[in-house]
């Protein structure tokens, strides 16, 4: 269990900058996710973590040891890559004693340790098989038994899940995360998928072009997104643009082209003037849709969409003034509304709307 | 891999290159412009150019290129168009049967053809047989149409380089394209020309470069058929006074820039498009059945021309059986007496030996080159790497007797090099000659083996604490072997029937190899013939089972072996 403290670290691949001076911190026991758009560098940064990518500037340090120039085979880290990477020519007992093998285990110990971890992922039994014909969910249990068994300073997964479907990947999610939570491992997990991202994490950050644009929790990311990028990536959201007219104590009054909108929530670390440009994001589950105009908070327009899905019905409102439709989502609808003659009002919370840096 | 130690690969397979391929070339071309007394001159190749002995070689020399590289794609197209659509029985079988011929010697075959096409032959015997010619005066087949016989003897031994890379080149040819030309109203033939031809064109150059630059220079087959009158008999017939002689040298640098002037005209005319860049197949290839019948013709046309190709052969097996086999249709008597003699006589025992310690010492070593080379180009990204690929791959494209040319004139007494001649034991220049020849075969399988292998298979390693070069040894090196052993074995196979080095180099009957011994023996009297068939025999047989083997171990990827 270790803390990894990762400062400015660049990397290049050509022209192109990969990490852009990013700045992180891990904390002991903690589950952490890399989230962003491809390209963003999240499995740059795992790759540097694991020595896999050797950094342009910046320090790596696990708890007070710089490991920064230290090779790939003397980090002590266990990694999940996205293919699993499970050597075909080696069945699996053998795939998971290879780290101990390599740190030569004595072989009464390999294979206790060996049947312990393949127990731990429910796949005891079953180290005599050839990986072929293990099925995609068996496969990553495996992957795992091999990054486990070494007992890593930290575990890294790059994307582990993304090869698996819909209903296993839920089932995973949560096994993963006992296995790091009962063993108090530091773990660094890359992905694209926002709702595993959410569900599972300790905290998160989200990356954007090389550089770590918000860490937090998953309830401070959903709730309080510091900048449209966010807000957007984690989460569907509604962007409405505005200038703040009002401001009395933490109620803002912002005027856009819906017309004024209150508002009560901003990043903690900014304070908005009356003046500013803004972006206000409100997301689709907190808009309701009402025949009536409520008391404040209104925007008017027709729909031009209705989708059920079943636990939510998803509705499209066109206002005269706005080029994008503004979504709404509403939970657990017991009819759907295919009006597009009459014009509704969606309305917020002043709670629930984000004000966010133009 | 650390950065040193691919550079390290990286400038000994340079040095490696320099000194045993760049080097005999520059010797060549030096000699033949530089007169004795240090003076540059153009003087040999005017001298050569007005001799019309020499002129005439290099005509019949293009011709036999030519016409080779012609038929060998005439056969090799509709096969590999039929194997690449159709499924039918038999077919793996009859597929690998099909690339045989490549490794039957075709130097050996060509005392097959001797035995059927000569005055006194088969298809003479059986002609006056049935009365449609006149015994007393039988009409010589090989006296008049000599270079017909050397081009049909070429092109059934290169025809299965064609097949190979037009077989890859269709594996990779998205069956997408095809299918938007038919889903558009084009199909059938017109189909093949306007879609699937241009797209399959540069692999079939690749292909149809290496063949014509193999006929080009081809040595043995035309020494066999005594046919003196082209380049590469003339060459081999000025080795024997080469002090004071330049024309050999001249000759040699003719054909050196004959070969990469055709080269050129030829990327320039077909290979400009590179359509491999245009994204692999996103769907499989699936390939279609044929109906009884028509299994019946696609599998008897592959069993015809497999059967074809090795007819020479089938004459040289009977040739080694047979006590007396003149004027016959058949052999009239048959004896196991020269596979007995065979084993028995001096020049051949040394000579298995010889080869068998020369091939697999070349073979090594080009792993070793092999297995650094690829690992630079395909997993480190040292400047430069592209540059290190396109010169292993050179040798493909240079002519062997023009090396082994080199790797003699460099070696002559006074000569720097003249060092690797143990006394007068050739063995080290040998295997180097071997070795540079076929390294491009272990390079590109070796490659293939590691662009297979997904990198992240190394990572997990190192991740779980090997190092660099333990990953590759325990990991990767295993993965790839199936590539590593059949580059190995097609290398091997072709240093065990080399012929211009062999010829060239190898001078002492004491160190001959297979392929001197046999040709040593084909010019000595009596049972000479046979003698050199029985031995023949054994190396066919030998190398059937070696070919055989690389064919099921690395499949259609064997196409791949054969590129520029």
């Amino acid at each position: 269990m270790v803390t990894i403290r990762i400062s400015s670290l660049v990397k290049r691949f050509g022209d192109v900058v990969a990490l852009d001076h990013l700045d992180l911190d891990i904390a002991a026991g903690e589950l952490f996710f890399l989230l962003g758009p491809s390209g963003s560098g999240k499995t740059t940064l795992l790759r540097a973590i694991a020595g896999l990518h050797l950094p342009d500037a910046g320090t790596i340090h696990f708890d007070e040891d710089d490991v920064t120039r230290l090779p790939p085979h003397r980090r002590e880290t266990g990694m999940m890559f996205q293919s699993y990477a499970l050597w075909p020519h080696l069945n699996v007992f053998r795939n998971v004693a290879f780290g101990l093998e390599e740190r030569r285990v004595p072989k009464t110990e390999i294979r206790r340790r060996v049947d312990e971890a393949l127990a731990m992922v429910k796949m005891d039994g079953l180290g005599a098989r050839r990986v072929h014909e293990l099925s995609g969910g068996q496969q990553q249990r495996v992957a795992l038994a091999r990054a486990l068994v070494i007992r890593p300073r930290c575990l890294l997964l790059d994307e582990p899940l993304s090869n698996l479907d819909s209903k296993l990947r839920v089932e995973m999610r949560a096994e993963i995360r006992r296995i790091c939570k009962e063993f108090g491992l530091t773990a660094v997990y890359v992905t694209h998928d926002q709702k595993e991202a959410l569900s599972m994490a300790d905290r998160m950050a989200v990356l954007d072009a090389g550089k770590i644009v918000q860490t937090g929790t998953p309830v401070d990311l959903y709730r309080r997104p510091r900048s449209a990028f966010v807000s957007s990536f984690v989460g569907e959201t509604n962007l409405i643009e505005g200038t703040i007219a009002t401001v009395s104590g933490d109620e803002y009054s912002i005027h856009t082209e819906t017309g004024d909108l209150s508002a009560r929530l901003a990043a903690p670390d900014w304070k908005p003037a009356p003046g500013d440009l803004v972006i206000l994001s409100i997301r689709p589950e907190c808009l309701s849709l009402h025949v009536d105009p409520p008391a404040e908070n209104a925007i008017t327009g027709r729909l031009i969409e209705s989708v059920y899905l079943g636990e939510t019905a998803q509705y499209s409102l066109k206002c005269e003034e706005r080029e994008t439709p503004l979504h709404i989502s509403e939970l657990n609808p017991h009819r759907v509304i295919r009006d597009t003659e009459t014009r509704f009002h969606a309305t917020a919370k002043p709670e629930d709307i984000v004000i966010l840096k133009s | 891999m650390s950065r040193s130690l691919a550079i390290t690969i990286y400038a000994g397979t340079a040095i490696f290159f320099a000194l045993f391929f760049a080097f005999p070339i520059w010797h060549t071309v030096e000699e033949a412009f530089v007169t004795a007394d240090g003076t540059i001159t153009l003087a040999y190749f005017a001298e050569l150019f007005r001799n019309p002995l020499y002129l005439e070689g290099l005509v019949n020399s293009f011709f036999m290129g030519f016409f080779t590289t012609v038929l060998a794609l005439v056969i090799a197209l509709p096969l590999a168009l039929i194997g690449n659509t159709w499924q039918f029985r038999g077919k793996e079988i009859l597929h690998a049967l099909l690339l045989v011929p490549l490794v039957l010697p075709p130097f050996v075959g060509a005392l097959g053809v001797r035995q059927f096409l000569g005055q006194a032959g088969v298809l003479n015997t059986f002609l006056i047989d049935l009365g449609l010619m006149d015994a007393s005066a039988p009409f010589d087949w090989l006296g008049e149409g000599r270079l017909v016989g050397i081009v049909l003897m070429n092109a059934l031994h290169l025809y299965p380089i064609a097949y190979l890379n037009i077989s890859a080149a269709l594996a990779n040819l998205d069956p997408a394209m095809e299918e938007a030309a038919g889903n558009l109203g084009c199909h059938g033939i017109r189909r093949l020309f306007r879609i699937t031809l241009p797209l399959i064109m540069p692999g079939l150059f690749a292909g149809a470069t290496i063949i014509f630059i193999w006929a080009f220079t081809e040595l043995g087959v035309p020494l066999i058929f005594d046919f003196d009158r082209v380049t590469s008999v003339q060459i081999f017939e000025g080795i024997k006074d080469l002090s004071g002689n330049p024309f050999p040298y001249a000759l040699v640098v003719v054909m050196l820039v004959a070969t990469v002037l055709f080269y050129l005209a030829g990327k320039w005319c077909f290979g400009r498009d590179n359509f491999a860049s245009s994204g692999r197949a996103s769907t499989g290839r699936v390939l279609r059945s044929a109906s009884p019948f028509g299994g019946l013709c696609c599998a008897g046309l592959f069993a015809l021309v497999t059967a074809v190709a090795i007819l020479p052969h089938i004459g040289v097996v009977l040739l080694s059986l047979s006590r007396d086999w003149y004027g016959t249709l058949l052999p009239t008597a048959l004896t196991g007496q020269h596979y007995e003699d065979a084993l028995g006589h001096p020049l051949t025992i040394h000579s298995i030996a010889n080869s068998l310690k020369y091939a697999s010492l070349a073979t090594g070593l080009d792993v070793l080159l092999g297995i650094g080379i690829a690992y630079v180009v395909v997993r480190t990204r040292l400047p430069g790497r592209q540059f290190l690929d396109a010169i292993a791959m050179l040798p493909l494209a240079v002519p062997g007797l023009v090396l082994a040319f080199g790797y003699l004139a460099m070696t002559r007494e006074g000569k720097p090099f003249d060092f690797l001649i143990l006394g007068e034991d050739p063995i080290l220049i040998l295997v180097i000659a071997y070795a540079v020849r076929r390294l491009p075969y272990v390079v590109r399988s070796a490659a293939a083996g590691f662009q297979q292998t997904s990198v992240s298979l190394e990572e997990a390693a190192q991740n779980l604490g090997s190092t660099p070069m333990r990953a590759l040894r325990k990991i990767t090196l295993p993965l790839i072997a199936a590539n590593l052993i059949a580059g190995a074995l097609l290398a091997f196979s072709f240093a065990m029937l080399e012929v211009s080095d062999s010829l060239i180099l190898a001078e002492q009957q004491q160190h001959y190899p297979i392929t001197k011994a046999i040709y040593a023996l084909i010019s000595s009297l009596g049972t000479g013939p046979n003698l050199a068939s029985a031995l023949g025999v054994w190396a066919m047989a030998f190398l059937t089972v070696t070919l055989l083997g690389a064919g099921i171990l690395l499949g259609r990827k064997m196409g791949a072996l054969f590129r520029v």
